[in-house]
């Protein structure tokens, strides 16, 4: 089988940030795999490893970028397009489905997979809106992945149960971190990942329609969340404090 | 006047509390601005739920009653939602932020050339669309947001708005729909474990939430029996539903669900910014660990200090005082 990852360079939501006037301030040297794509990288490994095929990783993001592909190629994908962006725009989901629709629109290929969500933006939308792009079956937010009579067997986590979906290719998943563990690259897997074929692709070449770009939606600021202030700590003989807690659960909070 | 649109979600049975608080918004947005509100039910069942939905304000109800939305799938949810789209236009359409809302917005906001927000904790309409308040970076910040065009699709956080009442006569429309299962390309198999009885978290008053430090036998047990002694829902840090200790479909936090109940214990959990993002906005935090320095204790409200072996005991049986 032919899997597409889509795979997203972000910042990590463990660095510290700074808000100054509205804006984020990050340390750019601490920029990572979206963990949600990492898990769809390490699942398509499995599933091509146990059934053959390949697994390609796409990319859209200024050249910063290139470290977050080599990490997915070291990991053991195949080989990577990146779709190079300058880094300024301001693009929403919907337009980085757009590009990559745009990219897809000639590939061949059984399965596209995306992370569920953005780990900075938890926003969530890029997968559902490319599969309708493409006009794909799709599920979003898989935490299991199998191949079966070369249908690919999603279970995904709903609101209460899990769904167990058969989807035909060519379709499109969107997974969840909630799925496997993903590796830690090898030496020898970051070695080999030199010498995997990294295609650059322009973002004016793929001649995405001008208008589609434009975002609908913008952030026009940040700000810190009202601080929550820790409030007693007890600490001492067990059975004290607890019988002391559950009171004031009682009395004081009203909560019981 | 343009129309405001709710989806209601029903569950189980039962239309979801964060389908009402969206309602309720809708309403007192609607009447800032001078718009209507329309609410959309779209279940087998759908009719049963009008009675309620009225409660909350809409002037119309849209119903779509069919079987083949018994069990959710995005294929014939999103061919209903674009139909409900084309029959009642509205500038604003919003959902509840559940795991349902979250397997069609992309794609519905794609088909409809739509701006969308998804996961907000709060809007207000402007002129030419909205604004609102996403927690980004797993929640530890906030970002403000604007949406414009003339279809705006939007998903909210449960608990981000209180439930208000106001009765109307609401005209009830019932919207025909079909739609041949062999349509559907992604064909549901099996549904494994679904909640039943069990209290839906994202409205839950009271939840107890087990971390690693309760992974055992005996942790499991004193879990039960402080859930059961409060009439608790119970959730699970991922360290918990990972290990298979608890169902995956109980995980609070980024990847996980998220909550806001009066009251959430969390025990043996060592307070994540991933699991606190899905449960920072709790009335009242208990933390119970024995290591003084777990991060949850930077936002509990009441930190207890200890091993929960030995605190939970003496715990439940004072709360089971309390409450006879
Ligand atoms: C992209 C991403 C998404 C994630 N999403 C989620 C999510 O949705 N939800 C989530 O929960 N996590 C999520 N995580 C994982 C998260 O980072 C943590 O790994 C996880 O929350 C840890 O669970 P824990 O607190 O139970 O375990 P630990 O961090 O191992 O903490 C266990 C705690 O128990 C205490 N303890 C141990 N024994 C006892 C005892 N006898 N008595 C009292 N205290 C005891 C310890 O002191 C410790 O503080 C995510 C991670 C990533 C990268
Ligand atoms: N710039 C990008 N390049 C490649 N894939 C992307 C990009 N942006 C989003 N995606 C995919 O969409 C998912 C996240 O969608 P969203 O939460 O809407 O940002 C990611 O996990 C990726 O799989």
């Amino acid at each position: 089988m032919k899997f597409y990852v889509c795979i997203k360079q972000v910042p990590d939501v463990n660095a510290p940030i700074q808000i100054k006037n509205g804006e984020l301030i990050q340390d750019t040297d601490r920029m990572i795999l979206n963990a949600y794509d990492a898990s769809a990288v390490e699942e398509a490994l499995v599933l091509t490893e146990e059934h053959g095929g390949e697994v390609e990783v796409v990319l859209v993001g200024p050249d910063k970028a290139t470290e977050t592909i080599r990490k997915a190629l070291a990991m053991g994908a195949d080989k990577a397009t990146h779709i190079r962006t300058s880094g300024d725009e301001a693009y929403d989901s919907a337009s980085y489905a757009h590009i990559l629709a745009t990219f897809f629109q000639d590939k061949e290929y059984d399965i596209i997979s995306c992370g569920k969500q953005s780990q900075d933006t938890d926003a969530g939308l890029t997968g559902g809106m490319l599969a309708e792009h493409l006009d794909l079956p799709y599920a979003t937010n898989a935490v299991g992945l199998s191949i079966e009579d070369s249908k690919l067997i999603v279970k995904r986590q709903g609101d209460t149960g899990q769904e167990m979906i058969a989807l035909p290719t060519p379709s499109l998943v969107t997974c969840s971190n909630d799925m496997n563990e993903p590796r830690i690259p090898s030496l020898k897997g970051i070695m080999q990942s030199k010498r995997k074929p990294v295609e650059s692709v322009e973002i004016a070449d793929l001649d995405v329609e001008e208008n589609k770009l434009k975002s609908k939606t913008k952030v026009t600021g940040y700000r810190e969340k009202p601080e929550r202030e820790a409030g007693q700590k007890f600490e001492g003989e067990p059975e004290e404090i607890a019988q002391k807690v559950a009171q004031l659960l009682d009395e004081e909070a009203n909560v019981v | 006047m343009s129309t405001l649109l709710a989806h209601i979600a029903i569950s189980d049975g039962k239309v979801k509390r964060s389908s009402l608080e969206v309602l309720s918004h809708l309403r007192q947005q609607a009447d800032e601005h001078g718009h209507s509100v329309a609410a959309v039910i779209i279940d087998p069942d759908a009719d049963s739920y009008t009675g309620e939905v009225q409660k909350y304000g809409p002037s119309t109800i849209y119903t779509i009653s069919d079987s083949i939305f018994e069990n959710h799938r995005n294929t014939p949810l999103l061919r209903a939602l674009n139909k409900v789209i084309d029959e009642v236009d509205p500038y604003l359409f919003a959902f509840a932020s559940t795991e349902g809302t979250k397997d069609i917005l992309g794609a519905l906001a794609a088909n409809q050339q739509a701006a969308v927000l998804s996961d907000v904790s709060a809007f207000e309409l402007t002129g030419n669309g909205i604004t609102a308040t996403r927690p980004v970076m797993a929640a530890k910040i906030l970002s403000e947001n604007e949406a414009e065009g003339d279809r705006i699709l939007v998903s909210v956080r449960s608990g981000s708005y209180e439930l208000q009442e106001q009765d109307t006569d609401a005209e009830v429309i019932a919207l025909d729909f079909s739609m041949e299962e062999s349509d559907i390309k992604a064909k549901l198999k099996e549904i494994i474990g679904t909640s039943g009885d069990k209290i839906d978290l994202s409205e839950a008053e009271t939840i107890v939430a087990a971390g690693r430090g309760a992974k055992d036998e005996e942790g499991q047990e004193l879990i039960q029996e402080l859930a059961s002694t409060l009439n608790a829902g119970i959730g699970a840090s991922r360290a918990l539903t990972e290990a298979g200790v608890i169902d995956p479909s109980l995980q609070i936090g980024q990847t996980g669900k998220v909550v806001s109940p009066q009251l959430y214990i969390a025990v043996g959990i060592s307070g994540a910014i991933q699991h606190v993002a899905g449960m920072a906005n709790s009335k009242v935090i208990v933390a119970i660990n024995k290591d003084p320095d777990a991060p949850i204790f930077d936002i509990a409200d009441y930190g207890i200090v200890g091993d929960l072996y030995k605190v939970l005991p003496p715990f439940i049986e004072e709360l089971r005082k309390i409450k006879s």
